[in-house]
């Protein structure tokens, strides 16, 4: 890892507090004004990228401080906040530092690994920051792998395979698909239409709730509410839960607190979007 | 035999539910199947250990480290973040399960009033603290590899 560029005489206790944040080591030569404004641009356009795709603060740190270093600063440090990155770097006597406002929170996992390879490409020196500035764009600019007739289809297969993990008969697991299904179209529609992220899961969990019921209602099943607990786990945050506990572990806690209540929010708005399904069709209890 | 039969396909469909989701967070398509295997791997060893009578929150910690660790293998082997194996892996473990019945039981409260709660309010508290202890768990366990063998000294 980059940090180990640090010699070990910089933590001894005599050495200026200062100069703990700096390398001491052989420095490299100077970036100019426009290289060292692109590095800190580079770096935290990918960092952002990282942040609303789905990686924990921890990699967002190391990618950005290694793609920095990697164009030919001497250190960055880099703030991974919830809904900003704040990153200055430094080269010879100069330094600069920039915000970038990060918007939302989603899972693109190719997204993240995109830029990850870069980082390492740009550590072998293989790209230099006008090579690493058309890589970005590119990676920003390409849509989703998956068509998204396929992505509701094997989300509602998903959920149906929970049901059947749950112990569900075969009703169970076809009431289960449909109501995935629908439920994961629905949520694509609204959210292609910018609606609140919030209100989109609670119609999401509705509508869910709506179509499980009816395995309640037609008593299709010995245990029909099977259907009803996993239609619905297409919504659980499961991406905000896992890294927030993460970020708490090594110590990010700014971030980690902010997805652990994010996650904790949207699971309320799952329950309250149920709650509204099962009183319309009156199906009661679990 | 017999006791053969339920591991495999709890494995099945614990591999397409992480599959599923791997898909819905947009993985890499090489990786798909590494997705799957971490997926029915960590779930299956879950199963087979609450068979044996081990504590669903310790046997979800088991689970987890094999998924960490196997990220980590795939991961080295296929040139990508562990997340991308993590993520979708430990989907299947993930305590959905609890986490609704706690908030539906809060929810209840609304209806049995002061007198008649306190049962529904204490099964609330159980299946909150079971969803806590089982994601921390996961966390834990996920992260073991770089907690043990990603160390650095503190720069600042």
């Amino acid at each position: 890892m980059s940090r180990e560029k640090v010699p070990p005489t910089s933590t001894d206790a005599n050495v200026d507090s200062r100069a703990l944040t700096r390398p001491t080591g052989p420095t490299k030569p100077p970036l100019s004004y426009e290289e060292l404004r692109d590095v800190i641009d580079l770096s935290l356009w990918a960092g952002q990228m990282l942040l609303q795709h789905g990686a924990e603060s921890q990699r967002v740190e190391e990618t950005v401080h290694r793609l920095g270093t990697g164009l030919g600063c001497d250190w960055m440090d880099i703030l991974v906040s919830p809904n900003a990155i704040i990153v200055t770097t430094t080269s010879g006597n100069e330094f600069r530092t920039k915000t970038r406002r990060v918007v939302r929170m989603g899972a693109d996992l190719w997204r993240v690994t995109a830029v990850n390879d870069l980082s390492r490409h740009v550590n072998e020196g293989q790209l230099d920051r006008f090579q690493l500035r058309h890589e970005l764009e590119q990676i920003n600019a390409t849509p989703p792998r998956y068509p998204r007739w396929l992505v509701v289809f094997v989300v509602g297969l998903a959920c149906a395979a929970f049901s059947r993990l749950f112990g569900g008969d075969w009703p169970v697991f076809g009431v289960t698909f449909l109501a995935a299904t629908v439920a994961m179209a629905v949520r694509q529609e609204l959210s292609k239409r910018y609606f609140n992220h919030f209100l989109v899961t609670v119609a999401s969990a509705f509508v869910a709730g709506v179509l499980a019921g009816s395995a309640t209602l037609f008593n299709l099943s010995p245990q029909p509410e099977i259907a009803l607990v996993s239609a619905i786990l297409l919504l659980v945050p499961g991406v905000h839960l896992v890294n927030s506990a993460e970020d708490l572990i090594k110590g990010h806690l700014v971030t980690g607190i902010t997805r652990g209540a994010m996650g904790f929010l949207i699971t309320l708005a799952i329950a309250l979007g149920l709650l509204l399904a099962m009183r319309l069709i009156g199906v009661e209890g679990l | 035999m017999s006791a053969l039969l339920p591991l495999l396909s709890d494995g099945f469909w614990s591999a397409v539910a992480a599959a599923g989701f791997a898909i819905l967070f947009n993985v890499p398509r090489r990786t798909l199947p590494g997705c799957a295997i971490a997926g029915a791997v960590g779930y299956g060893l879950r199963t087979l250990l609450v068979e044996w009578g081990m504590m669903l929150e310790l046997a979800t910690l088991a689970g987890a480290i094999v998924v960490g660790f196997l990220a980590e293998f795939f991961a080295r082997r296929w040139q990508t973040p562990a997340a991308v194996f993590t993520v979708p892996g430990v989907i299947p473990l993930v305590p959905g399960s609890f986490a609704f019945h706690a908030l539906m039981g809060l929810i209840q409260i609304t209806d049995v009033g002061a007198f008649g709660g306190t049962p529904v309010l204490v099964e609330a508290a159980v299946n909150a603290v079971r969803t806590g202890l089982i994601l921390a768990a996961i966390a834990a366990g996920t992260a073991a590899p770089s907690l043990l063998f990603q160390r650095h000294r503190p720069v600042v």
